[in-house]
């Protein structure tokens, strides 16, 4: 896994990503059950990167800085690490959290560790008719302007939720694992081709070079235009 | 003191009083006070006070009413009230829908009304009827229109609907008729007013100021466009809030209109005197210049430079035969300087313009070089005295621009196809003269080069300090980023007011760069990533 991480720094597999881009991971959500009661109370006082408000929501939060990511300790043993930008990164702070937890006296162990969704982002590079994607992809497709900047997009297969936006720019959440992100914008890139703004640029013309046109034309009559 | 018959717990005497003052039952032979006794039912029963009984949900009828009877009358006046106050006619339907969401029972607390403005909106927007959401939450008001989206997601979801494509002209329709100002006009200047509208709607479309934009703030900036262009003196705040739109996002997109316009300006021969203080004024030549681009069809927007002559053409000659002149009550002095280039009185009779009656193309005109310089340069004087006439008003704060511009009829002809309702293709596939970016693209496409800028100024760093022999001292201006490229910057880093040239952006870069990350990667901007993945990678087991 270490290696997958890496990935962005070496040259792009053609066959793994025909469109030649890469989604950036943005984000990974994993849980891991630490399989014994916690006294989050306890917790709270004994940690300085803890903090804990039962009024506001029943967990611990906990930060670490390396890898920077923050975890959801919940009474019952259960705990969310978040933040991670690799499912290696996501692992080892899980791991970290869980000796933090030993350390402070809990019979804390490291149970059914699971990566529960992948967020990552990429840029096509072109700029995007939502609508127009909006009205053929109809059955997939959500675009409310009132409600959201972007249209959001439900795949089917993979099952992952891609967000969209006009300038290019697309989430994707909901993955298990890497590769279904990537499959899923492989799948959509060549629908969203079909949408891109064609980039023509209409040319300005100058006053003169203007004039000199009607002339060619034979709108107007001026024998020295082209002075 | 009463007598009691019962026997006392101590001497079993069956002497018990009961104690007036307190209450209390005492033996009056030993003095024990007995257990309480002396309940005394407050309210209710036979013998309780008597209250006056409110009957709840009727009004004469002998009948009571149950909490399910009350709870529905209450939803049904919520109900009645909500679509009357957005003025919908379709009531029943409505009802329908929640009486088949809610099985009949309808409901009471906070979330009732959402629920009700929620099916409002569904069923409007299923009968091709749009309320924008802004205005129910504005008539719920116990929501945001989030909040309400949500509720009209769970609706849909519910009913297993699906709405049909939002539609912003439906929009622009149910602004202008419900802004006041709009009200007040005749119906065919409404309706020419209207037309104007979604002409240029869809010419927003068409240069992405709609698409991924909330739709209202684009609508109150074209009504305030329209009625400036109508002469009619209204402020775009309050046309923002008639039409529950954010009023500074409102300006943004006004101003972004306007940007537009000045661009398709560009393509007149006096083009580059027209910016964006004095558009507006020469906004109906523009709009006149934009129909008849839209009026071709698609195969012939192909004949690039030719049929671009052939629209200037028809700008030009059409100007020429206009006697209206082109002025401005404030500075209307000197009329007769106004409008020259624009005014042939008698053509004939100008030395410098004469009719071809000769060729086969007969009654056309010639117009000399030195007649058309005269007209731009005349132009030219004119759109820098057409600058914005701003004036600070009594309370310091600017009055709005004071413009004259032509009575709409004599430009305004209404036959392009974009003043009806289109598909999107129809209006994408029409010309207006410019097309655009999404500004969000723009900005983007911005960001991406001031990166790469960025990369290539802390290359030569790094190439300086770990070849210092080899590199060209020449170069050392480069060591530092263009001024342009931190024009994002807000604060510069530095102690006692000295100020770095580098900031953390240039020092990120440098260390991503010194750890071999890619130069693509680090164009996209997402440092912490690449910092987290590259730079502190703990995540390498």
């Amino acid at each position: 896994m270490a290696e997958q991480g890496l990935e962005g720094s070496e040259p792009v597999d053609p066959s793994k990503h025909p469109s030649g881009i890469v989604p950036t991971l943005q984000n990974i959500v994993s849980t891991v059950n630490l399989d014994c009661k916690l006294d989050l109370k306890a917790i709270a006082l004994q940690a300085r990167n803890a903090e804990y408000n039962p009024k506001r929501f029943a967990a611990v939060i906990m930060r670490i800085r390396e890898p920077k990511t923050t975890a959801l300790i919940f009474a019952s043993g259960k705990m969310v690490c978040t933040g991670a930008k690799s499912e290696q990164q996501s692992k080892l702070a899980a791991r970290k959290y869980a000796r933090i937890i030993q350390k402070l006296g809990f019979p804390a162990k490291f149970k059914d560790f699971k990566i529960q969704n992948i967020v990552g982002s990429c840029d096509v590079k072109f700029p995007i008719r939502l609508e127009g994607l909006a009205y053929s992809h109809g059955a997939f497709s959500s675009y409310e302007p009132e409600l959201f900047p972007g249209l959001i997009y439900r795949m089917k297969q993979p099952k992952i939720v891609l967000l969209i936006f006009v300038s290019g720019k697309i989430v994707l959440t909901g993955a298990k694992v890497r590769e279904e992100t990537y499959m899923a914008f492989e799948n959509i890139y060549p629908v969203l081709t079909e949408f891109r703004k064609n980039q023509q640029w209409y040319d300005t013309c100058a006053p003169v070079t203007t004039f000199c046109l009607l002339v060619h034309h034979g709108r107007l009559n001026s024998s020295r235009c082209d002075a | 003191m009463e007598k009691n018959s019962n026997h006392c717990k101590s001497c079993k005497t069956k002497t018990l009083i009961r104690d007036d003052t307190s209450g209390l039952l005492l033996c009056s032979s030993c003095g024990i006070v007995q257990d309480f006794d002396n309940f005394d039912a407050q309210i209710g029963g036979l013998d309780g006070p008597e209250g006056t009984f409110i009957r709840i949900g009727n009004s004469g009828s002998i009948r009571d009413y149950s909490y399910r009877d009350s709870k529905i009358y209450k939803a049904q006046n919520t109900i009645h009230d909500i679509t009357s106050k957005l003025g919908l006619s379709r009531v029943d339907e409505i009802k329908s829908m929640i009486n088949q969401i809610t099985n009949g029972e309808f409901g009471q607390g906070e979330w009732f009304p959402i629920l009700v403005g929620a099916c409002c909106y569904v069923v409007m927007r299923k009968n091709d009827k749009l309320i924008p959401m802004s205005e129910i939450v504005s008539v719920i008001g116990c929501c945001d229109e989030y909040e309400l989206g949500r509720m009209i997601s769970r609706v849909l979801e519910f009913l297993d609907l699906k709405l049909p494509e939002f539609d912003m002209v439906k929009t622009l329709e149910h602004a202008m008729r419900t802004c006041s100002t709009f009200r007040e006009f005749e119906r065919d200047k409404r309706e020419m007013m209207l037309k104007q509208g979604i002409f240029m709607l869809h010419c927003a479309m068409k240069w992405f100021l709609t698409t991924g934009r909330r739709p209202l703030p684009m609508v109150a900036a074209i009504l305030a466009f329209v009625a400036e262009l109508n002469g009619v003196r209204v402020r775009i705040d309050d046309v923002a809030k008639e039409v529950h739109a954010t009023v500074s996002t409102s300006k943004l997109r006004y101003k972004e209109l306007l940007e537009n316009l000045v661009k398709v300006a560009q393509g007149l021969p006096w083009g580059k005197n027209l910016n964006f203080n004095n558009i507006v004024a020469n906004a109906p030549l523009v709009i006149q210049y934009m129909e008849m681009k839209s009026r071709l069809k698609p195969n012939e927007k192909g004949g690039s430079l030719e049929e671009l002559a052939f629209d200037f053409g028809d700008v030009v000659s059409e100007c020429l035969r206009k006697e209206v002149e082109y002025t401005s009550e404030d500075y209307g002095a000197d009329k007769d300087y106004d409008s020259k280039y624009f005014e042939i009185k008698d053509r004939k009779g100008d030395p410098n313009c004469s009719f071809d009656d000769g060729d086969g193309d007969g009654g056309k005109l010639k117009i000399s070089q030195e007649f058309l310089s005269r007209i731009y340069s005349e132009f030219k004087n004119e759109a820098a005295r057409v600058n914005p006439i701003v004036e600070i008003g009594e309370n310091g704060r600017r009055k709005p621009r004071d413009y004259d511009i032509r009575a709409c009829e004599d430009w305004w002809s209404g036959k392009s196809e974009l003043t009806k309702k289109l598909l999107l293709k129809q209006v994408l596939e029409k010309d207006v003269g410019f097309d655009a970016m999404p500004p969000s693209f723009v900005t983007g496409c911005l960001a991406y080069d001031r990166r790469k800028q960025k990369i290539a100024a802390a290359k030569v760093r790094i190439e300086k300090i770990m070849y210092p022999s080899t590199t060209d001292l020449s170069n050392c201006h480069d060591l530092r980023c263009p001024k342009d490229v931190q024009n994002g910057k807000k604060r510069k880093r530095g102690k006692g007011g000295r100020t770095s040239d580098l900031d953390w952006e240039d020092c990120v870069i440098e260390t991503l760069l010194l750890h071999q990350v890619k130069e693509e990667e680090i164009e996209k901007g997402h440092y912490r990533n690449l910092l987290d993945l590259y730079v502190f990678n703990s995540g390498s087991m």
